[in-house]
């Protein structure tokens, strides 16, 4: 059970264990952990600075200087540290911008899904036999399909925008938050739990937002950031197959798509977005994993 | 251990001897019986009246012949038809060849030809030829090898019409016996291969026709696999497991030319690669518009860096090559500061102007698309590039639905402004979006005139009528390529028709 | 839930309720996609044409008919005439459900025989260097996109070491870079779940009891753990089976391997219903199925639920 978090250190601990790592559930946060968070906060920062840190206009095409390995000095005598795309395009600008399109798709994307989520959840916890039981169906029949297929026929037909981009991406992930609010629902409303309260003399009202609502945020929590790193994969794979974020906005799966005819003569096209993809995912799950060890290990047999 | 005297006087001799050979000799010639090709796409129809996609077009132009023949020296030569000539105004006479037969063995004769012919334009076919022979009146069998052919007016580029897409040559009582659906699942021609075996998304294996008429082509089997990513198509020649591709990006050449035994091939491409415009939707219905996007691209930069040099900057909607080309006409100009000029003279107000884009249908399509797009935004366009895949162009062409400019590659099917100026933009053709009565009058004219003279300035007249309306706006007349391995000895074809008959196509053999 | 039969028949009903909403949703998205007519006719065809084809692929008829037609037909095993290649769907969707299905079992194989041992060694040898940086590799091949994973391998280990091919289906080279691409996925995750399993089992009391009585480490995993973990881990292993088909779609994409998920994507590119539906419908029943027959295999090894 999660309670609130306070950062305690013990006095008798040597001097660099004081440095404020806060202590959730009696257990400290481990710092791959607190790296983790920290990593989503620079790439949130860098997806917002963009325009500052960005040495060059993503959009600014040289043709005379197209496909340049990375250098220092280049053909237009700037330096372009990624190298250049086959339009001449800065490349490490183009990823710098491309930070947000996946931060923005894939946080609107878990904000849809999870909304959608705990709403259904919620819906299949309190209603009777029927409706939940077609909502845990929907469920089934939703991890039955192979998402991609419907995510790429919807975005065909109703042709690839931002919006329809993060409610199909956020539509692919709502059935982990339902499966925890229904079981948080159900277990709220089993008369023992309510026996029980009224026995021990308390009020339900308050045990619920005392101990129930923290606990099923941090599940939220964890199933979000793991959403987070699963989204901005998902778009990555669309705007490789054409569906996603549409040229010339730079995207990480559609610079992977673009360098695809280069891997051998000008491999830095793909390459370096691809790095810093797998980077961005790899480093999520993994802060998901280690929130899901420190605030519901409960969640592993997900 | 000592070496002998003789030995040493071996290794000597062997030494001199290897020197004295030119080390790519083996690179360059080989001892193959079996041609494989990968092209960008797979096949998906084989009865040639029913596709005109260049994937398809390269299959069913080896497994059937046509009358005649274009070589890729640009002339025509015999095919199915050893002789013809004009008699009298409106009336073709064909001189069949002889001794032909069909690869079930059934003997050709000019009963195959009337029926394949009035087969394209057979209104309950449905061919996607139809439009090819609309000139033919009737056609007439006097014998077994000859064939009259009467036009319903003075045509006097029939010849030329024979000698693509839709010409070939279907047999008649093969056709009638399977019907359409066997035919195409085992397509019988007169060409020099023969179909064999079909997995889709795979391989096409093709044997080679012994009783060719033209001569067993220089190998046993073909295989025809398609790969449309351009990396591993090119990868598969680099290491050999194919012997020719097509469809070769110019970025891609440097791979190509860098390997000591493989090279490129190209031929300019008989047609151009142009952006349509829908001028029926403002602000394109404005010439002055139109005339300001033209200025605003630097055809130049395109050319030398997009297609490192490998393509023309077109100067008319007449390609180079083809008849009535005029010379005398500068390449389409680049000058952005007279472009904001026009812009301004329109009174353009900012309105969105769109460019709906293929990938790798027209090749380099997205590139130039994203190119030509900054090159208008630099001279105040409110441009918007979106990808749209090839089924929806498809959908878009035959609704004519098109939000703005599109990619197409016209080709020139008859080496004459006809076959392509006139044949696309004419009315109701598919780049119908456009029309002045002084055009049509001056293309319709041309069309049905023999002389010569009269043409040229019909021609000239509708150059000029183009360049001021632009209903295309031309971009490159490019170098379509080929990536072949030093042995293989075979000259490409301008109009995309892959030419492996005996006189065109060899391995070279020790 | 007490007794096999309910047990396996609640199963069955889901599956089927599964099956047809998977159906239904194909149907109402490439319905909604708009005309594939245009597709197939020249671009000047005249609209008596146009109207004539409509009518014979049965798109005139309104939506709800369409829909009783195409529920009637998929129990007749009949997806109809797929409208590119002009034959019908379900032989389309044969011709490349092999090269699938060599493609995910290849995958399935390779993933279950490496990662179940290390992740049963990692597990035996916690905190140890085998066990972090199994640990490490497997987390980036949970997490990586595996569009971008592919074209490293093809990246690395065929354009730069030549090892392999770069594309397309062949001989068992062919296989191998997909395989790992698709697999990887898969790979990592029986990996973690094997060893999270194994670790339940090694700190259960009975393990220490029978460590106590003195036998051997070996004698004990054998036994013991791998009885009791093989529950979970054959759970695992199988769901993991089934997502492989997802993976494949983009797997098959980036190696032009020719199978049903690039079959799908270019159907739904040229507007092919019948065989996107058959190829979706195909894919569901083989998941389905897949998982059915691992809760076959739960419900046998599980003992509480073979109990009345």
């Amino acid at each position: 059970m999660a309670s609130s978090i306070p950062a305690s250190v013990p006095t008798d601990a040597p001097l660099w264990a004081g440095l404020a790592r806060p202590r959730i559930s009696g257990r400290r946060v481990p710092w791959l952990t607190m790296v983790g968070v920290g990593f989503v906060l620079l790439v949130a920062v860098i997806a917002a600075a963009a325009p500052w840190l960005a040495p060059a206009d993503p959009l600014r095409q040289a043709l005379r200087g197209r496909l340049s390995p990375p250098t220092l000095d280049g053909t237009d005598g700037r330096a372009h540290l990624f190298g250049t795309d086959h339009l001449g395009r800065d490349v490490l600008s183009r990823v710098i911008y491309g930070s947000r399109v996946s931060l923005m798709v894939g946080v609107c994307a878990v904000l849809i899904g999870g909304l959608l989520g705990s709403t259904l959840g919620i819906l299949a916890g309190f209603s009777s036999g029927r409706v939940d039981a077609v909502i845990m169906t929907l469920a089934d029949a939703q991890l039955a399909f192979p998402f991609i297929l419907l995510a790429i026929g919807i975005i065909a037909v109703l042709g690839p925008s931002f919006p329809t981009l993060i409610v199909v991406i956020g539509l692919s992930g709502w059935v982990s938050y339902a499966r925890i609010l229904r079981s948080q629902v159900l277990s709220l409303r089993s008369r023992e739990f309510v026996e029980a309260i009224q026995a021990l003399g308390g009020s339900v009202m308050r045990v619920i937002l005392r101990h129930v609502v923290p606990n099923v945020l941090s599940s939220i929590v964890v199933v979000a950031t793991l959403e987070l790193a699963r989204s901005i994969v998902l778009e990555a794979t669309l705007s490789f197959l054409g569906l996603g974020i549409q040229p010339p906005t730079p995207s990480w799966g559609g610079m992977i798509q673009e360098g695809r005819d280069y891997l051998d003569s000008a491999w830095w096209i793909a390459t370096f977005p691809g790095v810093v993809l797998m980077l961005t995912s790899v480093v999520v799950s993994r802060t998901g994993d280690g929130l899901r060890d420190l605030l519901d290990p409960t969640l592993r047999g997900e | 251990m000592k070496l002998t005297r003789r030995e040493l006087l071996e290794a000597v001799v062997a030494g001199a001897v290897s020197a004295a050979l030119p080390r790519s000799a083996h690179a360059q010639t080989t001892q193959k019986r079996e041609l494989a090709v990968a092209q960008g796409g797979d096949i998906a129809k084989f009865d040639p009246h029913f596709s005109t996609a260049s994937n398809d077009v390269r299959v069913s132009f080896n497994l059937f012949d046509n009358l005649t023949s274009r070589h890729p020296d640009g002339k025509l030569y015999p095919g199915l038809a050893t002789e013809w000539g004009l008699q009298g105004q409106s009336t073709w006479a064909f001189k069949l060849r002889q001794g032909v037969k069909w690869h079930n063995g059934d003997p050709f004769s000019s009963a195959d030809v009337k029926s394949s012919i009035e087969r394209t334009y057979d209104a309950s076919m449905k061919t996607m030829v139809a439009t090819v022979f609309t000139t033919i009146d009737r056609i007439e069998t006097p014998d077994p090898f000859s064939v009259v052919i009467h036009t319903k007016k003075p045509d006097p580029l029939l010849p030329a019409r024979l000698a693509f897409y839709g010409g070939q040559i279907v047999p008649k009582k093969y056709l009638e016996s399977v019907g359409p659906d066997t035919f195409n699942a085992k397509p019988v021609g007169t060409g020099p291969v023969r179909f064999v075996s079909w997995v889709k998304d795979d391989r096409l294996v093709l044997e080679a026709n012994p009783d060719y008429w033209g001569g067993k082509p220089d190998f046993d089997r073909m295989i025809m696999r398609a790969i449309p990513e351009t990396a591993p198509r090119v990868a598969a020649l680099l290491k050999g497991e194919v012997d020719i591709i097509t469809q070769l990006p110019p970025d891609q050449e440097d791979r190509v030319t860098a390997n000591s035994s493989t090279r490129l091939s190209g031929a300019l491409y008989a047609g151009l690669y142009v952006l349509g415009v829908n001028s029926k939707r403002p602000p394109l219905d404005n010439p002055l518009v139109k005339q300001a996007l033209s200025l605003a691209i630097d055809r130049e930069a395109i050319v030398k860096e997009l297609w490192r040099g490998r393509g023309i900057v077109p100067s008319q909607p007449i390609s180079k090559g083809d008849n009535y080309f005029d010379p005398s006409l500068p390449p389409l100009a680049y000058n952005p500061k007279e472009a904001r000029e026009r812009l301004k003279k329109a009174g353009y107000k900012g309105e969105e102007i769109y460019i709906e884009t293929t990938i790798a249908y027209v090749a380099q399509d997205k590139a130039m698309s994203e190119a030509i797009a900054a090159m208008w935004k630099d001279v105040g366009v409110n441009v918007k590039v979106e990808v749209i895949e090839y089924s929806v162009r498809a959908q878009k062409s035959r609704e004519k639905s098109f939000k703005g400019l599109w990619w197409g590659d016209p080709t020139s099917t008859l080496g004459d402004p006809d076959g392509m100026m006139w044949r696309l933009l004419a009315p109701g053709g598919i780049y119908d979006y456009w029309r002045d009565p002084k055009f049509d009058e001056l293309g319709n004219a041309a069309r049905f005139s023999v002389d010569d003279k009269f043409r040229g300035e019909c021609y000239r007249d509708m150059t000029k009528i183009f360049l001021e309306n632009f209903p295309w706006l031309p971009i490159i007349q490019p170098y379509e390529d080929y990536g072949l391995h030093k042995y293989v000895e075979w000259t490409p074809n301008p109009n995309q028709q892959f030419e492996i008959r005996r006189f065109n196509f060899k391995f070279r053999r020790a | 839930m007490r007794g096999f039969l309910p047990f396996i028949g609640q199963r069955i009903v889901r599956a089927l309720i599964a099956l047809w909403l998977v159906s239904t949703v194909v149907f109402v998205v490439m319905r909604l996609s708009g005309d594939p007519v245009p597709l197939l006719l020249p671009p000047d065809a005249p609209t008596s044409e146009i109207l004539r084809v409509r009518r014979d692929l049965g798109l005139d008829q309104p939506l709800p008919v369409q829909y009783g037609v195409f529920l009637r037909n998929i129990l007749h095993g009949d997806f109809g005439r797929s409208i590119h290649f002009r034959e019908p769907a379900v032989s389309v969707v044969r011709g490349y459900l092999g090269a699938t299905l060599e493609l995910g079992l290849t995958a399935f194989v390779l993933a279950t025989l490496v990662a179940v041992p290390i992740g049963l060694l990692s597990a035996m040898k916690r905190n140890s260097l085998l066990d972090h940086a199994s640990m490490a590799v497997a987390l980036i091949g949970q997490s990586a996109p595996t569009f971008f994973l592919g074209i490293l391998f093809i990246l690395l280990l065929s354009l730069k070491a030549d090892l392999f091919p770069t594309s397309g289906r062949g001989d068992w080279r062919n296989l191998v870079l997909p395989a790992f691409t698709l697999g990887a996925f898969a790979m990592a995750s029986i990996a973690r779940l094997t060893r999270s399993a194994v670790l339940e089992v090694l700190g259960a009391d009975y393990i220490r009891t029978a460590r106590a009585k003195g036998m051997s480490e070996m004698w004990v995993v054998a036994k013991h753990t791998l009885k009791n973990a093989a529950i979970p881990i054959v759970t695992i292993t199988g769901l993991q089976f089934g997502t492989l088909l997802g993976g494949a779609v983009v797997t098959e994409t980036v190696f032009s391997w020719p199978g049903i998920g690039r079959l799908a994507v270019q159907s739904i590119y040229n507007r092919d219903y019948p065989v996107v539906q058959c190829t979706v419908f195909i894919a569901a029943l083989l998941f389905i199925l897949i998982n059915f027959a691992v809760d076959l295999v739960y419900g046998l090894l599980d003992p509480r639920i073979r109990a009345h």
